[in-house]
């Protein structure tokens, strides 16, 4: 393989599991929402808004799948010559994002599922359900700086 | 168990929905000293039950809007919850019991309207198959239980023999069907029941002066306190009974339950200790995000709902003191 190919799987890692993170994450709050809605439609605004939260680990992911393409040429006028050495540092700085950002949108969304359940009875409560979410989002964040950072150290 | 638990996620954020319109205590209380049946019915037509209650003629019809709640509970939970076949056990206690009536209202030769519109068989076709001996379509277990119900009345003619042959199978399909679905919270919940069961069903034998050969015949198996302990302590005096289920989890309820019933010769405490412990169990699962437990612990908490609204009516059309009527309140789920 040369360099590139190897630095575009970094890239397809970060966006595809990142995304699927978010995608299964809110599939479960979509799933808990609709139970609440289909007893108590006014709720839709606030379970909306719960819902969209575990979406950042995909927007994230795409933030360094985007950096990446940037990099290498992808984006922009021509393809950067990379050796495969430069290619595989690429493809592991893609990997934080791409394994945080699965498994913090599946358990992001598992939070805010209960969240659901929470706003069910007591809906004034929704800030501290959101709150215990944006725990779960605070390991995502780290998992981009630490993407970016060493993105950034890359020499092409 | 399913290995994706969030496929409970819809059902588990409805029923959460649901219980909100479940009635609390304060709801209750006002109830309780509401001046009247009908004031009482008043204060319900403030709840979910309103609609029911605008309905309802006349306050002695007040079964039937409970019967019909019943019906719908279950039908809802039933409907949203993603394994039926569990939520089918919860049912089956009423399909059982159907049956009992049934069973017992044909050999007195009379018509019973004790019958409740829950459950798995539907009513008419149950009443056609006791009446007409006609067990054809029944599963497997239940018809040859059925049909030994029949022939054992034809030869000993004592309709104890119903309830004790129905209820053991209704306990052993419970157990059963618990284990191979691998729900240790059910079969923790059945097995809870059987002990209670197993432990009223000591008190009236010894309350008879029964003997313990006898009592060897009634009790359930699969319970946590075996049926060899409870016939060991038929003889034991009040005193070295109560010490003795000091240790299991039934001291409390035992202490206080038991003693009054030997004392004052009325089971209506133990029976209110014995649903509370029920409701305490269940409120361990109520805030499980992803599971059964919510749902089994919503339709329980319907089912104490309506056995509460009953005490309260009932009380009220008789006119009891509302400390009587208190005292034989359950606790409430929520």
């Amino acid at each position: 393989m040369e360099g590139i190919e190897i630095a575009l799987l970094g890239v397809a890692l970060a966006v595809g599991l990142a995304g699927s993170g978010s995608a299964i994450g809110i599939g479960i709050v979509g799933q808990s929402a609709a139970g609440l809605i289909s007893e108590d439609p006014d709720k839709f605004g606030q379970t909306l808004l719960l819902q969209a939260l575990p979406g950042t680990q995909g927007i994230y992911g795409l933030l360094a799948g985007f950096l990446i393409m940037q990099s290498v040429g992808i984006i922009g006028e021509e393809i950067v010559p990379l050796t495969p050495s430069q290619g595989y540092s690429f493809l592991m700085a893609a990997l934080p994002i791409a394994i945080a950002g699965l498994s913090s949108g599946i358990y992001q969304g598992r939070v805010l599922s209960s969240t659901i359940n929470l706003i069910a009875k007591r809906p004034e409560e929704m800030g501290k359900g959101i709150v215990y979410a944006v725990m779960v989002e605070t390991y995502a964040v780290f998992a981009l700086l630490a993407t970016i950072l060493m993105l950034f150290g890359i020499d092409v | 168990m399913p290995i994706d638990d969030t496929i409970y996620a819809y059902s588990v954020a409805r029923v959460k929905a649901l219980e909100t319109r479940l009635l609390d205590q304060g709801q209750f209380d006002r109830m309780i000293n509401s001046s009247s049946g009908d004031e009482a019915l008043k204060v319900l037509s403030e709840s979910g039950y309103a609609a029911a209650v605008t309905e309802l003629a006349d306050i002695h019809d007040f079964e039937k809007l409970l019967a019909a709640e019943l019906k719908d509970s279950f039908n809802i939970v039933m409907k949203i919850s993603p394994v039926p076949d569990l939520i089918g056990m919860m049912a089956l206690r009423y399909d059982i019991h159907n049956l009992k009536v049934l069973f017992k209202a044909k050999f007195l030769g009379i018509k019973s309207d004790l019958l409740i519109p829950v459950g798995s068989y539907d009513l008419a076709k149950l009443e056609y198959a006791v009446n007409e001996d006609d067990f054809l379509y029944f599963e497997d277990k239940l018809r040859r239980v059925a049909e030994n119900i029949n022939e054992d009345f034809m030869v000993n003619r004592d309709p104890q023999v119903i309830d004790l042959t129905l209820d053991r199978v209704l306990y052993e399909q419970l157990i059963f069907g618990a284990r191979e679905k691998r729900s240790s919270f059910l079969e923790g919940l059945f097995i809870r029941q059987i002990d209670l069961i197993n432990l009223k069903t000591l008190i009236r034998v010894k309350r008879m002066g029964l003997h313990r050969d006898f009592l060897k015949t009634v009790l359930l198996p699969h319970g946590s306190v075996s049926a060899d302990r409870l016939t060991a302590m038929i003889e034991e005096p009040l005193e070295s009974l109560i010490s003795m289920l000091a240790i299991s989890d039934y001291a409390d309820l035992v202490n206080e339950g038991v003693r009054e019933w030997l004392d004052k010769g009325t089971a209506s405490l133990l029976e209110k200790l014995s649903d509370d412990y029920i409701t305490t169990y269940l409120k361990q699962g109520k805030w499980v995000s992803f599971g059964l437990e919510p749902l089994v612990g919503y339709l329980w908490a319907k089912e104490i709902e309506i056995k509460n609204i009953r005490i309260v009516l009932v009380g009220k059309i008789n006119k009891l003191p509302a400390e009587a009527i208190r005292e034989r309140i359950r606790d409430v789920y929520i």
